[in-house]
């Protein structure tokens, strides 16, 4: 990878990162963000820091008698075996072994030009992550959100309302933002996406192909 | 068990406990943060995981045990876990300690902010395993987070300076960091709880980052 990403997360988002509360859909696009991105990378080792000094000051709660018997009786037992490695996306940003899973396995394309990898749904929520495949200078549908949705690069790049969207670049829309990002013609843009609810297609190729789309 | 379990760690270390002292008197308050007066020392923390690692010390491991088991413990009760799991996670917390020892690195992460980063980790795996059986992957496949090679290091030193000015925090900037590590909430349900906007909710933590940030590099 060449430049640094230039779009960040905000650090409420990267503190909920750290402290584990965030959803685990949107923990693998701050996840990929991190990867790529040195100075986020930074943040959330301040607030992992954080969090070990409120470990620490934490009133310590006595555990069982046999508590560390049992731990030390476990600890020549042998460890699971690691899992073998996911094919790899050499030309993507360095992304969690799921992601790259979903790739593999469950990729399927929506429309011309466009496939999408479903990666979690959580059926409480509603919100979803999935990988989002377009084809160069390809434009994505006028669009508005229910909620937050946001986005890590993983490959090539789209422009946003005159910003560029690049590898290992952060976006977050809400509620308020109506959107046709177009990517750009040097590749295929590929991007990891969790998003709160589906989109709202707000032009007739958006609502033609979004019952095949399911995002 | 316990008996193997010594505090010589605790000795020779008044200068230390004395400046640590000084610390509590930057905070504005006395509040819930008692994380600087039952700081023991850091340093020395990272050492017995050390050697863990080098040379499989289950005396090092003990000590560690006495010390995290009983505060990882707390945590997950604070999340919500019964006692049992918070008993169960704890052990498997520490476990992992001992496995992933070989792993750590006393240059990049204090030994708390390591085990923390570990305990979060396990609880997510945890919980993301009982929501969703019928995931694709397998629970190995799980990201390890954002311990990735990098350049700038939080010693445990720094730790230690975490901690001060963490207590250094307006109460209601500390407030928001608090909950956030122990409510398990996004921060638009901690905005609700607090009867406060999202958007004041995040320019607190926005604001006690800087200021973490700032009160770092004064003590530095």
């Amino acid at each position: 990878m060449t430049a640094l990403p230039q779009h960040h997360p905000s650090h409420a988002l990267i503190i909920e990162y750290a402290a584990g509360s965030m959803a685990s859909g949107r923990g693998l696009v701050m996840a990929a963000h991190l990867a790529a991105c040195p100075a986020c990378r930074e943040e959330a080792r301040l607030m992992n820091a954080a969090g070990g000094a409120l470990l620490e000051g934490l009133e310590p709660t006595p555990m069982k008698s046999d508590a560390l018997a049992a731990v030390m009786a476990r600890i020549e037992q042998v460890e699971p075996e690691p899992s073998p490695p996911a094919p790899g996306q050499d030309d993507w940003i360095n992304v969690p072994r799921e992601v790259l899973l979903a790739a593999a396995r469950h990729k399927r394309w929506a429309a011309p030009g466009v496939w999408v990898a479903p990666i979690s749904h959580d059926r409480t929520t509603g919100a979803k992550a999935y990988l989002l495949r377009v084809a160069p200078g390809m434009a994505v549908p006028h669009h508005g959100h229910r909620g937050v949705e946001i986005t890590c690069v993983l490959k090539g790049a789209f422009i946003d309302r005159e910003q560029s969207y690049g590898p290992g670049d952060f976006a977050e829309v809400d509620e308020d933002v109506e959107h046709r990002p177009h990517v750009t013609n040097a590749s295929e843009c590929v991007c990891l996406i969790s998003a709160d609810a589906p989109l709202i297609a707000l032009d007739w190729v958006g609502k033609l192909f979004q019952p095949f789309v399911r995002i | 068990m316990h008996g193997l379990v010594t505090h010589g760690i605790e000795g020779g270390k008044t200068g230390r406990r004395r400046s640590r002292a000084v610390w509590i008197g930057l905070a504005p308050e006395p509040r819930s943060f008692r994380m600087i007066e039952t700081q023991a020392p850091a340093p020395e923390f990272s050492a017995l995981i050390v050697a863990i690692a080098t040379r499989a010390d289950r005396e090092a491991f003990a000590r560690l045990f006495e010390h995290f088991g009983p505060r990882v413990k707390s945590y997950m009760l604070r999340l919500g876990a019964g006692p049992d799991h918070a008993e169960e996670l704890a052990q498997e917390t520490l476990l992992s300690v001992w496995r992933k020892a070989r792993y750590y690195d006393p240059a990049k992460a204090a030994a708390s902010t390591w085990i923390f980063t570990i305990a979060r980790n396990l609880r997510i795996d945890r919980l993301r395993r009982e929501r969703h059986p019928d995931r694709l992957d397998d629970p190995a496949d799980q990201p390890d987070g954002p311990e990735l090679p990098d350049a700038s290091t939080l010693t445990a030193e720094r730790q230690a300076k975490v901690a001060a000015a963490m207590a250094a925090l307006p109460t209601e900037q500390a407030e928001v960091i608090r909950l956030s590590f122990f409510s398990d909430k996004p921060h638009s349900e901690i905005a609700g709880d607090l009867g406060l906007p999202l958007g004041t909710v995040k320019s607190r933590v926005r604001l006690a980052m800087a200021r973490l940030r700032a009160l770092l590099d004064e003590l530095a």
